[in-house]
């Protein structure tokens, strides 16, 4: 398999008017990886997928989709694509069949047994011959899925794939996509602003804010943290005199006293031992040491939000 | 590219809408010739064309005993003598009372081709838009300016199934009514050179139809314009059909304006061109009109073409 990035943003900027919706976006996402956009709304993930899809001008930078730039070489980039832009609408009027076969006249290569494979992966075969209006809002979500395969495209951009999908759906979903990776070398891009979808789903995450782009990380990283900065709760007595004690140890990043009368402690692992020595040193009685393990949303909120706070 | 033709008449023809349309058409035709023959035809179809030839004849040669008459309506005057005369002469009906009435009458119902095919280009690419189609349509290896243009194509094409509607529906209704005797009446007209010639009816109903296609067309691809750049089917249609009834009435505001022949709809009908009638404003000539309609198309396909190829998708 080749090296050679699917796709790669080069200082991707979109202005419109005077304001700055995406502000320089550089990565690449090689062959075979579920790569996921995370952001809160108003990030810029939409605006991203629809530059790279061609819905939306790029104002300054390039993206190339297997070498191919998307403004220039429309067509040839473009083919490789297949994408689900927010919700996918059809045409109601026509039958999924109908709409298959819409979308499958517009790309060279997609035979009618391709459009009944596609058809049976989704599992629509019962329904695939009734009108797109007497769907569920799952079924058009499977149809979506199978307008974005018909043609056997490189790199598949899913944007809220999982939005009216039940829980079963989802996991169906993603087993697939998973499918699709390993067997087909496919790579895979998802939005979601749902993070225990993204960890589930997702190799790597980019995390997007207010159109700029705050990191690009493995998936592990991003729920396992820097360990730098973790919490742990204490509970000692008496608690004012531990909060004393522990504001004077070195390296201690914050301490402050619950409601609960628990010490909470922001410090580097190593420095736990010598918080709980000093403690026994000086006659304070330990009940309980915790580790206060993060949330996803807060662990998204710390990455998104510590610099706007800080 | 046929591929793109064939998926937007898909998208035409599997709507329920487009055959309502076509049925009102069907419905329309039958019922105002039906109309018509009732009050009017009927009487006509023995041989009492004879007797309206006759009087025609005589009122022509009293209208050219006024004082002052222009040239113009002189020679259109002595025109229709002749060619009355030639009816009798060789006993060839006119048309009063025969199938071909009805149907020439007919040419006057491309006003509801025109107004019909509006309301299906005002959709056709808004409703794109507001349903959100329009994000799956762009995303696939064919350019906007290919989709924009096998959309302007399948539209005049279901204009041109409306217009061959007409001319069917028209022709059995009439012949049912009349009954079909006549089909092969001749049409007697004079020649530029002066002589008296016999032509084919039904060249001469297409070339009606071409005549007023025009108009149609132009309504068509300033509706289909509106509809790329607002994305709002009410607007193109509404505006349209406006447009379609409104422009005599403002042309009249605006005619002592020395400017106004370059208006649109100063030019749309071209078959103030005919003979008999006179022109918007003095000085105006047929190919005068063609070549503003020309500016006009052109302006309007150029700016649905611009708009639609440039325009960001945020819908």
């Amino acid at each position: 398999m080749s090296s050679e990035p699917i796709i790669s943003l080069v200082n991707v900027t979109k202005k419109i008017g005077k304001a700055t919706i995406i502000d320089d976006l550089t990565f690449d996402v090689p062959q075979g990886e579920i790569f996921g956009f995370l952001g809160p709304n108003g990030a810029g993930k939409t605006t991203t997928i629809r530059m790279i899809v061609g819905l939306m001008s790029i104002t300054k930078g390039k993206i190339l989709i297997k070498g191919k730039n998307i403004k220039s070489e429309f067509e040839q980039a473009i083919r490789h694509v297949g994408a689900i832009v927010e919700s996918p609408e059809m045409y109601k009027y026509l039958t999924g069949y109908q709409n298959l076969v819409h979308y499958a006249r517009m790309v060279e290569g997609v035979s009618k047994e391709r459009i009944d494979e596609v058809v049976s992966l989704v599992k629509l075969e019962n329904r695939i011959h009734d009108k797109v209006s007497k769907y569920s809002l799952g079924m058009r979500q499977r149809l979506g899925v199978a307008q974005a395969l018909l043609h056997r495209p490189s790199l598949l951009i899913l944007d809220e794939p999982t939005n009216g999908l039940d829980p079963a759906g989802i996991r169906e979903l993603r087993d697939y996509l998973r499918h699709l990776t390993r067997t087909e070398g496919i790579t895979v891009i998802v939005s979601s602003h749902l993070l225990s979808e993204m960890e589930l789903m997702c190799d790597r995450v980019a995390i997007l804010q207010r159109g700029k782009l705050i990191n690009v990380m493995p998936i592990q990283q991003f729920i396992q943290g820097n360990d730098q900065s973790q919490s742990y709760l204490i509970q000692a007595t008496p608690p004012e005199q531990a909060l004393s004690v522990v504001r004077q140890i070195d390296g201690i990043q914050g301490v402050n006293l619950t409601q609960d009368g628990l010490l909470e402690v922001n410090a580097d692992k190593e420095l736990i031992p010598d918080i709980l020595e000093e403690l026994m040193k000086n006659h304070i009685r330990i009940y309980s040491v915790q580790l206060v393990s993060q949330s996803l949303e807060d662990r998204f909120l710390e990455i998104t939000g510590v610099e706007q706070i800080g | 590219m046929v591929n793109l033709l064939q998926n937007e008449n898909m998208k035409i023809y599997r709507r329920l809408r487009t055959w309502i349309l076509v049925g009102l058409m069907v419905a329309f035709v039958i019922l105002v010739n039906t109309m018509e023959w009732h009050f009017d035809g009927k009487k006509a179809m023995d041989d009492g064309w004879k007797v309206t030839v006759k009087q025609e004849i005589q009122q022509w040669n009293r209208a050219l005993k006024q004082p002052n008459l222009p040239d113009e309506n002189k020679k259109y005057y002595e025109q229709q003598i002749a060619v009355n005369n030639y009816h009798l002469e060789k006993d060839i009906r006119s048309t009063d009372g025969t199938m071909w009435d009805g149907i020439n009458g007919s040419a006057g119902l491309m006003i509801v081709i025109t107004i019909f095919t509006i309301i299906i280009v005002g959709d056709v690419v808004a409703g794109e838009f507001s349903s959100g189609t329009i994000k799956l349509l762009l995303i696939r290896p064919a350019s906007r300016a290919k989709i924009l243009l096998s959309k302007y194509i399948s539209v005049l094409m279901f204009g041109i199934l409306l217009l061959l509607v007409l001319f069917v529906v028209s022709i059995a209704i009439n012949g049912i009514l009349y009954g079909f005797k006549y089909i092969d009446l001749p049409l007697i007209k004079m020649n530029t050179e002066g002589e008296i010639v016999e032509k084919s009816m039904i060249l001469n109903l297409w070339k009606t139809y071409m005549y007023n296609g025009v108009s149609t067309v132009i309504y068509v691809t300033m509706a289909f314009m509106i509809s790329s750049a607002f994305r709002s089917s009410s607007m193109a249609i509404g505006f349209s059909i406006g447009a379609l009834f409104a422009g005599n009435i403002v042309m009249e505001l605006l005619q002592r304006f020395d400017w106004s022949k370059y208006v649109l709809f100063a030019n749309i009908d071209l078959t103030q061109y005919l003979v008999g009638s006179r022109p918007f404003q003095e000085g105006m000539t047929f190919s005068f009109s063609v070549g503003v309609l020309v500016v006009y198309f052109l302006i309007f396909n150029v700016i649905s073409w611009l708009i639609f190829t440039r325009r960001d998708v945020a819908a």
